[in-house]
């Protein structure tokens, strides 16, 4: 008898036990993630996640300010020669890695010829493509020691280019461009990839644990050049996919900053936490994507166009989404410095001027209310897209008459067959650019991209886009790109939405935050006031 | 008793093999792959990535080398989560899922067997109609609909627990705890006020009455154990139940358990963690079902196995 109530006892016991396993909480800043990261693998790693702690603890040749503007990093000074294609970098001096040893010029030679060896099989490697020969390493047809970066002694680099490169500083702030630990290279193949979550690292932090799931938890790096400007000493990560218990934690006070909101509150963010709540735009692109290999929209450009007026921009924004976006027209977001936006034919009028026209494309299209467009529209899974996708088919059915039939499919079902191109028709598009130029937005579109989900071919725009790549006048560069992407949306192979907006709460405390479009927010500049 | 165990334990490895073969095929079966993302990779880069992880091989040598990776108890590497092995994430997260579930379990067991008898005791009167309301209610409301409840009122207005995350450490365990426990109480609660009901009509405990014994002995000695027997039926699936299934109380308290594994890894097709959380916990599925039959066998005497 006496067994059973000491099994009754237990969970008494166990919670005493527990009681004493309560850690008090220090001043530290604690900041929503997002995913889990996939990687931090520095040539490995993909998503956004990823990339964010990455940049708190690893620093390239160049890195960020406050502002998302390239600075330099690791670099002391780039001087460019050779019509710009050939880079001296010299490093700043007396560098060391987190555990104290030097990191010097062979480091970034290490690290750059691991992200193109077919070996490493790194996602990003075509990044590299201008450098002289990484294309042919990453293809498996040159040795790896060809590769156009060397160190001319402990303090310098020298990197020869195929091109000028007019986003090189990005490139040098990316993290597929850092350096690598010689230390961290054994490690790595000793103990799978586990490595890398060990460091050595070179950035203002260093990561000291990591439970997926859980948390990832920085603290300052004391070997960091410029630790005296880094203001906290502790940062903590928090991975949390889901918005709704991002936003749970933020207003319990558990966090700092969210990676985002729940779109669905939008409206009651902006009511309730009006001081908290950052919108900004995002260096980002929505669009349908339309299906150029197959009828109907094969061949059809008035009916495409048909399709891209009857879409009421505003009302979707403002009240369908309601969550911040802005109306877009263009595949190329605002805010690229000197790059002017580009419209398609017709969009440049009020949007009953639009819807007539509208009208009228679809009739030349051979279609009628009494004969209309039968359309599949195809989504993955999300309660925005889902929203979009009901908006948009009802505008297309009250101002034109087109009977569309939405398609959800699961994430990878959805991006399979869209890769495919054989049963899709209209599909749900974006992008979010690697850099702040055009290029990378543009060149989805190229003929041979494999991002080419449309299928869209002009000679005309892949010769543009060819002679801009080789324009070494920055002002007549862009000239050509405004021409490219004014062929591209007159030949409507999307249909732009809107542009993205990156969300997110701060708390008040928090200081040294600073919108901007590439939303990059290193915790080195980061302050949070003493309670 | 010893043959019988023996011969059970036997049977589970062709059924765990079975539940190997069956969710290796099927999650090959599944459109799309791991390498699939929003970014498409070039397809020298694609092909590298197959290489790396032997994607490139037909399937049954791919079968049979993963049979021989499980055999050295290797789930292999994670192909989402690239840092890490799958054991190293079944590991980090197997503590947190179990104590989770092995507290909610305590809980609702010491409640449900609680609130049980007293109902069966007063059966129809007010209590007894009160608590198998509420137990009711608590096999009722899903989960996703209490926890939500729960973090907003506690955590957001009234700031005594933290709404999510994960310490060692009582506070980060009470909401979710409760958020699990409370359908399983209420399950259990109602079966053994059922079964109590019934034992307490059966002749044996007349006698006991008939000895002159108090009512408390007659429940402590002589009811209570045949009452406990369909409790302990159903404690097996409910603790692979409380330990695998809290998939949706993790995500919502952002608690780092293995649960979470699975959902993403099925969404991510990263074969290797799916079928690492499938044999691990098709593993322990097996065993609490061995256990629950051995308590089971001890607690009544009734059963015999041969």
């Amino acid at each position: 008898m006496k067994k059973k109530f000491n099994l009754m006892r237990l969970p008494f016991l166990v919670i005493l036990l527990l009681l004493n396993f309560s850690v008090s909480a220090g001043e530290k800043l604690v900041r929503g993630l997002g995913p889990e990261p996939d990687s931090l693998d520095i040539h490995l790693a993909q998503g956004v996640s990823a990339l964010n702690v990455l940049r708190d603890i690893r620093e390239g040749l160049m890195t960020l300010s406050a502002a998302g503007q390239p600075v330099n990093g690791v670099a002391e000074s780039i001087d460019m020669q050779a019509d710009d294609r050939l880079a001296i970098v010299h490093l700043k001096q007396n560098l060391n890695w987190s555990d104290g040893s030097p990191l010097r010029a062979a480091d970034f030679v290490r690290g750059w010829q691991r992200a193109v060896a077919p070996t490493t099989a790194a996602a990003n490697a075509v990044l590299l493509d201008s450098v002289v020969n990484a294309k042919a390493i990453r293809l498996g047809t040159q040795a790896i020691d060809s590769l156009g970066i060397r160190a001319l002694d402990e303090y310098t680099l020298e990197i020869r280019l195929n091109r000028k490169l007019p986003w090189l500083n990005w490139l040098l702030a990316h993290p597929l461009t850092y350096p690598l630990a010689d230390s961290l290279t054994e490690k790595t193949e000793a103990v799978g990839n586990a490595g890398h979550r060990n460091g050595p690292f070179n950035g203002a932090y260093s990561l000291t644990s990591w439970t997926p799931n859980d948390r990832l938890v920085l603290i300052r790096n004391p070997h960091f050049h410029s630790r005296e400007s880094v203001a906290l000493e502790r940062i903590e990560y928090i991975p949390i996919p889901n918005p709704n218990t991002e936003l749970n934690r933020f207003r319990a006070g558990e966090l700092h900053m969210t990676e985002t909101i729940p779109p669905a509150r939008f409206n009651w963010l902006k009511e309730n936490y009006a001081d908290e709540l950052k919108v900004y735009p995002y260096l980002g692109t929505f669009f349908l994507g339309l299906n150029l290999r197959q009828p109907p929209l094969a061949g059809n450009t008035n009916l495409r166009r048909a399709l891209l007026l009857a879409i009421d921009r505003d009302k979707l924004t403002a009240l369908v989404l309601a969550a911040g976006e802005k109306p877009a027209f263009s595949l190329v977001p605002p805010g690229l410095g000197e790059y002017q936006q580009q419209y398609p034919g017709g969009a440049g009028q009020q949007q009953a001027a639009r819807e007539t026209t509208a009208v009228a494309l679809y009739r030349q299209a051979g279609y009628s209310k009494e004969n209309p467009l039968h359309l599949e529209l195809r989504i993955n899974s999300s309660s925005t897209h889902r929203r979009m996708a009901l908006a948009v088919s009802a505008m297309w059915k009250q101002n034109l008459g087109v009977v569309t039939r939405i398609v959800h499919e699961e994430w990878k079902v959805f991006v399979n067959n869209r890769n495919q191109a054989v049963i899709t028709e209209v599909f749900r598009g974006g992008w979010i650019g690697d850099f702040p130029d055009p290029v990378t937005f543009l060149s989805l579109f190229i003929s041979d991209n494999v991002q080419n989900w449309s299928g869209y071919e002009s000679l005309r725009f892949n010769n543009l886009m060819a002679l801009a790549e080789d324009q070494a006048n920055p002002k007549q560069r862009l000239q050509l790109l405004q021409q490219a992407e004014k062929q591209l949306l007159d030949d409507v192979p999307m249909i732009p939405l809107y542009y993205y907006v990156s969300r997110h709460l701060v708390d008040q405390r928090v200081s040294g935050y600073s919108d901007n479009t590439l939303d990059i927010h290193l915790s080195r500049y980061l302050d949070l006031e003493q309670r | 008793m010893l043959n019988y165990s023996l011969r059970r334990l036997a049977w589970a490895f062709p059924t765990l093999l079975l539940l190997i073969t069956v969710a290796f095929f099927m999650i090959r079966v599944a459109p799309g792959g791991p390498f699939d993302s929003e970014k498409n990779l070039p397809p020298e880069i694609e092909q590298n990535l197959n290489a790396k992880y032997h994607l490139d091989e037909p399937l049954v040598q791919q079968y049979f080398r993963y049979l021989g990776q499980i055999l050295r108890f290797d789930f292999g590497p994670s192909f989402q989560y690239r840092d890490w092995t799958v054991n190293q994430l079944i590991a980090k997260g197997f503590p947190v899922s179990l104590s989770i579930g092995a507290l909610a379990m305590l809980l609702s067991f010491t409640l449900g067997i609680g609130i049980g008898t007293i109902a069966a005791l007063r059966q129809n009167s007010v209590l007894d109609h009160g608590l198998m309301g509420y137990a009711m209610l608590g096999i009722s409301i899903p989960n996703f609909v209490i926890a939500p409840l729960l973090i907003l009122v506690i955590s957001v207005y009234w700031g005594w627990l933290p709404s999510g995350g994960w310490e060692w450490n009582w506070r980060n365990m009470v909401l979710p705890v409760i958020t699990l426990a409370m359908p399983v109480t209420a399950y259990i609660a109602r079966l053994m006020r059922g079964s109590m009901i019934e034992v307490l009509h059966s002749d044996f405990i007349r006698t006991a009455r008939a000895k002159g014994l108090s009512e408390m002995t007659v429940i402590r000695r002589h009811a209570m154990k045949p009452a406990l027997l369909p409790v302990i039926s159903f404690m097996g699936p409910a603790l692979a139940g409380l330990i695998t299934g809290s998939v949706v109380i993790e995500k919502i308290f952002a608690i780092p358990g293995i649960g979470s594994f699975f959902v993403q890894g099925a969404m991510n097709r990263d074969y290797t963690l799916v079928m690492g959380v499938v044999i691990f916990y098709g593993a322990l599925i097996i065993l609490f079902n061995f256990l629950v039959d051995l308590i089971y066998a001890w607690l009544n005497p009734r059963v015999h196995y041969k």
